[in-house]
């Protein structure tokens, strides 16, 4: 029979803040209180006297530093006391983490498919499925649920996981887990639920975390309804929770654009390590129409930065708080710089009759789809109207932008929001130098009208005769 | 010292100094031992490489300083939200969810009671020192009665509510296994906190479920007392309040937690995503410009449960698998059933540009308030159809519109089955527009109940009957 070491404690005073659970944890009384102040510390360590120490250890249990009460090493020579090397005295660690490296991920060939007829909700969960998510997390409300209900039937179809959160303020939490650990994930929102979320998408943007966001906006402010509007714009260009946030926000204008923009949204989300807002209306999530599907779909890796909860993820942290001024800064620097490279390369937008336009209409999501009717009901008068279409609303894409105000007299803001695209127009602009623009008219709506075809139509003629 | 630990904490400014060895705790504190704890179990249980440790808002923000680990931060009382993203990722990783008692008994009450009803295994480390430490000293919802902090300076009172009982409520629900309070204020405590930890993790590697630790700790710090006196103070009045032991232990719980790992077999995908390779035979020999020349407008309107969203539904399905463009918008009150429910439908040649039909070429209604509403925007040309079973006296049509009425409901009635009113208003359409050939809608509606096919004769009989009874009107 062995019996069992019972190794002594010993101290290094400057690690000791002098607490004294330990003295009062010694039945042999070998711990008191100490008297003199460290001078590196300011704090008073115990004094330990071993005489009559049996090796108990409770001193040692005792003890809430990690590197405060120790078992006395076999090997301590008492050198390694008088110069008190922590790494002789606590032994030579060596971090067994290892350096993470990409699992890349694998694009898979797709046969080819008729067309799906779904609705601009589903089309965008099709495409996420077809992007690799497999991780939904989503708390209902109209008019985003269908995109949450289809999720919820094909997801455990694939082993993936759909998950109905207490809250969107839940919601956005997991997906900053689910991203922390290097996954694929999404939720559908309507606009209450994506003000709710806003805190969270800070954290993910401190955090460097990817995630997709489709919010279908619905009509505000607080309940309002639940039938399209694009209000939200400025709290997806402008307003992502609080700190220096800002994240590519695509606008889709049909089903199809539904699904093409939620693949390109995770590819963007991981490429920058950002969240990606893909804003929609009530009118396109509910809407259906034809949707082609892509030639391959995806099988992600895990990106060397997750934290996975394996072996080669350990030493990997994910964290938005930095208690240094100059290390806050540098961060701040940091995702700027990501900001300056999606605002370089990330810019869409499409062109409908701009090369000549004098009257240049601007819109996105379904108010696009009644404005590009319009330039062809123009255009078949004789009017050289056009449509610019952002896809980015951030980053504007203002250097196609820029072409299309070549010819043209008049801007028309045709938009569901009181201007909240206008300023973007208006922004980018001002940003890129342009300070004598055409001037700048508008048709809004609100409260879940949509701007209608003849509408458009009639404002650009009847400005043209007021002219 | 455990090797949980990091060997220097290079997060601790940067682990200069003295920082690179201590905690940044106060004197007394009792997360230095909760930690220790946590330590130890994650080492017993050798899961330091499965671990992700989420680190809350709170003194214990800086947990990721200290544990070597996968770590996280996460937002105030978000926690467990985190902690289920974690787990769902990666169902084989270990994942904490270490909190104070503002972070898990206030901003996150939502977050911890879901969670733990949720059951997913997970361990919850709660630490409730009756204060809040890193704001300085203000009222937690675990403080006592009585108790003076900074935003109760005359002591907590009925006004600011009693003092919650994080364990006993979480114990109460059904999702967790083993839920305990413990403490640190001697030597029994400790080794009784020690094993509860382990405990709480040991659930969880054993795929059990959902653990929850609620340590009494001291901050000495925020209640002005010496770590000695806060150490009483837990004992003799805190612990009075919040009584330490197990308040929940299931004897061998059945894990319900199986994740399987994501399918992404694109054959599977495919499949479950509902595309086929099949094309749909073509009827339509060109675009049915007899009723608009690239465009058409549709719009169909009853109440809900009047089957026009799929009727529309089926006109769109139908125009694609004609290679024509087409849309489709519903629009309905908040009722589920019984409420107004129109659709607006374009078949394009094309491109459908504008989807909302404003002023249709064709109208199909289902009761005489939509019929109303909606028959005088018709366009010149167009086409109304209405359901004479419910409209017995319909308004006349706008001029140069075509107005037939055919009985949707009584048909359906017939045929044993009310809800097919909506197939019987289609072959009506097809009937008097010859929007497209009958076929063609066939077609489509066969796609549509592709899973229910024992219901697809009565819905083509449905159809030919709508047929006929508009035939001999035209």
């Amino acid at each position: 029979m062995t019996t069992k070491v019972r190794p002594k404690p010993f101290l290094v005073p400057h690690f000791c803040k002098g607490c004294g659970r330990c003295i009062d944890s010694c039945n042999k009384h070998c711990i008191t209180a100490g008297t003199e102040i460290d001078p590196l510390t300011g704090l008073i360590p115990v004094h330990i006297d071993l005489d009559t120490c049996n090796g108990c250890g409770l001193c040692i249990d005792a003890c809430p530093e990690p590197y405060g009460l120790t078992p006395i090493p076999e090997d301590a020579t008492p050198a390694d006391f008088e110069l008190m090397d922590p790494e002789k005295l606590f032994g030579k660690k060596t971090n067994t983490a290892p350096n993470p490296v990409d699992i890349p991920d694998e694009t898979i060939p797709l046969p080819k498919f008729e067309p799906l007829v779904v609705k601009g909700t589903y089309a965008s969960a099709v495409g996420a499925i077809l992007a690799g998510c497999r991780h939904f997390f989503g708390y209902p409300i109209t008019p985003s649920t269908e995109g949450a209900e289809l999720m919820a039937k094909l997801l455990p179809k694939l082993d993936g996981s759909f998950l109905q959160a207490v809250s969107e303020v839940a919601t956005v939490n997991m997906m900053y887990g689910a991203g922390g650990a290097g996954l694929r994930a999404m939720t559908f929102t309507s606009s209450p639920g994506f003000s709710l979320m806003l805190e969270g998408i800070s954290y993910m943007i401190g955090s460097e975390l990817p995630g997709v966001f489709v919010n279908v906006m619905r009509g505000g402010p607080g309940l309002g309804n639940i039938a399209p509007e694009q209000s939200d714009i400025k709290l997806a260009c402008r307003g992502l929770g609080h700190g220096n946030t800002q994240a590519i926000v695509l606008a889709p204008s049909t089903p199809q654009e539904m699904l093409d923009v939620t693949m390109l949204a995770f590819d963007l989300s991981f490429k920058y390590r950002n969240p990606v807002i893909i804003l929609g209306d009530g009118y396109l999530g509910q809407m259906t129409g034809k949707v082609t599907l892509p030639p391959t779909m995806l099988r992600p890796g895990i990106p060397k930065w997750a934290v996975y909860g394996d072996a080669m993820h350990r030493a990997n942290v994910h964290t938005s708080i930095y208690l240094d001024e100059n290390d806050l800064e540098n961060h701040n620097l940091h995702i700027i710089a990501k900001y300056e490279l999606m605002a370089k390369n990330e810019q869409r937008a499409d062109a409908f009759f701009t090369d000549d336009a004098e009257v240049l209409i601007v819109a996105c999501n379904t108010p696009a789809r009644m404005a590009k009717g319009a330039v062809e009901a123009l255009r078949k008068d004789g009017i050289k109207a056009g449509l610019f279409r952002p896809i980015t609303l951030w980053p504007f894409p203002i250097e196609a932008f820029r072409k299309s105000i070549t010819h043209a007299k008049r801007i028309v803001v045709v938009e569901a929001s009181n201007g909240q695209l206008e300023d973007e127009v208006r922004l980018a602009l001002s940003k890129a130098g342009i300070h004598n623009p055409p001037e700048f008219e508008h048709v809004r709506h609100f409260g879940g009208i949509l701007p209608q075809l003849d509408e458009i139509v009639a404002a650009v003629k009847g400005n043209e005769v007021a002219a | 010292m455990s090797s949980i630990f990091y060997d220097k904490f290079e997060r601790h400014s940067h682990g200069e100094g003295l920082k690179g060895r201590a905690t940044h705790y106060c004197p007394g504190c009792g997360h230095g031992l909760a930690h220790k704890y946590l330590a130890q179990a994650i080492e017993t249980l050798g899961i330091q490489d499965r671990t992700v440790a989420v680190s809350p808002v709170g003194c214990s923000v800086f947990l990721y300083y200290y544990f070597d680990v996968g770590n996280t931060q996460a937002a105030h009382g978000r926690a467990p939200a985190v902690a289920i993203g974690h787990k769902v990722s990666n169902p084989d990783s270990i994942v904490i969810s270490y909190q104070g008692d503002g972070d898990l008994a206030s901003i996150g009450l939502a977050e911890i009671v879901s969670t733990a009803q949720l059951g997913i295994p997970i361990s919850v480390i709660f630490i409730n020192n009756a204060i809040y430490g890193m704001t300085g000293g203000q009222m937690a919802p675990t403080t006592l009665m009585g108790q003076k902090t900074a935003t109760s300076p005359y002591g907590r009172n009925e006004y600011m509510g009693k003092p919650l009982k994080m364990a006993e409520l979480i114990a109460q629900l059904d999702g967790p296994v083993y839920v305990e309070r413990v403490a640190l204020f001697d030597a029994k405590q400790r080794v009784r906190a020690e094993k509860a930890i382990l405990k709480a993790l040991r659930m969880q590697v054993e795929g059990k479920g959902f653990s929850f630790v609620e340590v009494l700790a001291e901050c000495p710090t925020h209640l002005n007392m010496t770590p000695e006196e806060s150490e009483t103070w837990v004992k003799d009045v805190l612990a009075n309040v919040f009584p330490l032991g197990v308040k929940k232990d299931v004897e061998n719980p059945e894990s319900w937690y199986h994740p399987a790992k994501p399918i992404f077999d694109p054959g599977m995908v495919m499949k479950v995503v509902g595309g086929t390779d099949e094309a749909p035979h073509r009827n339509c020999k060109s675009f049915p410009s007899h009723i608009a020349p690239n465009d058409i407008s549709l719009k169909l309107a009853g109440a809900g449960g009047d089957g026009a969203q799929t009727a529309a539904m089926l006109i769109a399905q139908a125009g694609i698998n004609e290679g024509f463009d087409a849309t489709h918008i519903p629009s309905y009150g908040p009722e589920s059933r019984g409420g107004t429910s129109y659709a607006d439908v374009h078949i394009a040649e094309d491109e459908v540009l504008s989807p909302a039909s404003p002023k249709p070429n064709i109208l199909v209604a289902f009761n005489a308030p939509s019929l109303a509403k909606f028959g005088p925007l018709v366009k010149s040309g167009g086409t109304i159809v209405y359901d004479s079973s419910t409209v017995s006296d319909p308004p006349p049509p706008p001029a140069g519109v075509k107005q037939y009425g055919i009985p949707f409901t009584g048909i359906a009635m017939e045929l044993g089955k009310q809800v097919v009113k909506n197939v019987v208003a289609l072959g009506a359409l097809q009937a008097v527009t010859n929007l497209f050939p009958a076929d063609t809608f066939l077609i489509a509606i066969r796609q549509a109940l592709k899973e229910k096919a024992k219901v697809i004769p009565l819905n083509e009989e449905a159809f030919a009957r709508g047929q006929q009874a508009a035939a001999h009107l035209v």
